[in-house]
């Protein structure tokens, strides 16, 4: 018999198993963003003196990885290439996310982009944004 | 295809009480995306675990378990817009006895955990020389 036509039982469970598994899931995704998805998700964190970005991005190349500020917006771009060695045929199992994104954050007050700071560690980017100076809340004293 | 490495959930097996503290802190862990590769000589684990440093990993192999944890350090101020939430993570593999469980190796790099386990030495491929006559 041609060995392309005979039916190998425990293959066809295997591969029902993993359908299963893509269609349903076998976790909890619950650190998605729960809007339900702009990638990558993002934090933010404001006080009177800065505002803080936290991006939640693992395994990016870092010389990929491009943050520029023009106005009120940040735009966040990188890339996760596939890891080298590892062949596509061999892959029994891909659930993480790869390839390039970009995403644009719209923060609601002016920055001043040449104050941004920003570090990748653990996976974790943070950016320290600046308000522009025109945009620092200023006290005013009330007259009598 | 020979699928070596399978995938379960979380164990909620109560032997003693350090198990039980256990069951209690995966309810409150995440599940990390993996990707599993098969080389030659070895099943190749990527998981995604942002926010976990490496004094915060735990990789261990008991009997037919792979169990990965990583630990984050919790951020005191909430965000005032929040998409996401850092969580320990936790998830177990089975393995079967053809893995060198022994010669394990973990390495972690920009939030991802990158486990090498590598097949027996009998089940990996031999070059055979052909003499000429």
């Amino acid at each position: 018999m041609n060995r392309a036509m005979t039916w190998q039982p425990w293959q066809e469970m295997r591969r029902l198993q993993r359908e299963m598994e893509r269609l349903f899931g076998d976790g909890n995704w619950s650190w998605r963003s729960p809007l339900g998805g702009e990638y990558p998700p993002i934090n933010l964190t404001r006080n009177d003196q800065n505002i803080t970005l936290q991006v939640l991005c693992p395994g990016v190349n870092r010389e990929s990885l491009d943050v520029s500020v023009v106005g009120d917006a940040v735009t966040l771009r990188g890339e996760r290439a596939p890891e080298p060695n590892l062949s596509e045929a061999g892959c029994h199992k891909q659930e993480r996310l790869l390839g390039t994104f970009m995403r644009t954050v719209g923060i609601g007050e002016r920055l001043d982009p040449e104050r941004t700071q920003a570090n990748y560690r653990n996976g974790v980017l943070e950016v320290q944004l600046t308000r522009a100076p025109e945009a620092t809340p200023k006290k005013i004293t009330i007259k009598n | 295809m020979a699928t070596t490495t399978t995938m379960s959930r979380p164990s909620t097996r109560t032997r003693d009480k350090n198990d039980a503290i256990a069951v209690e802190r995966a309810t409150r862990t995440v599940v990390p995306r993996v990707d599993i590769y098969e080389t030659d000589t070895a099943y190749v684990l990527l998981a995604d675990m942002p926010g976990v440093a490496s004094g915060g990993l735990e990789v261990t192999a008991d009997r037919d378990e792979l169990t990965i944890r990583g630990h984050v350090q919790p951020t005191m101020n909430t965000p005032d817009y929040q998409e996401f939430e850092l969580t320990d993570y936790h998830r177990i593999f089975v393995l079967t006895e053809d893995l060198d469980t022994a010669s394990i190796t973990a390495t972690l790099k920009d939030g991802v955990l990158r486990v090498e386990v590598p097949k027996h030495p009998r089940l990996q491929p031999k070059k055979i020389s052909v003499r000429a006559e």
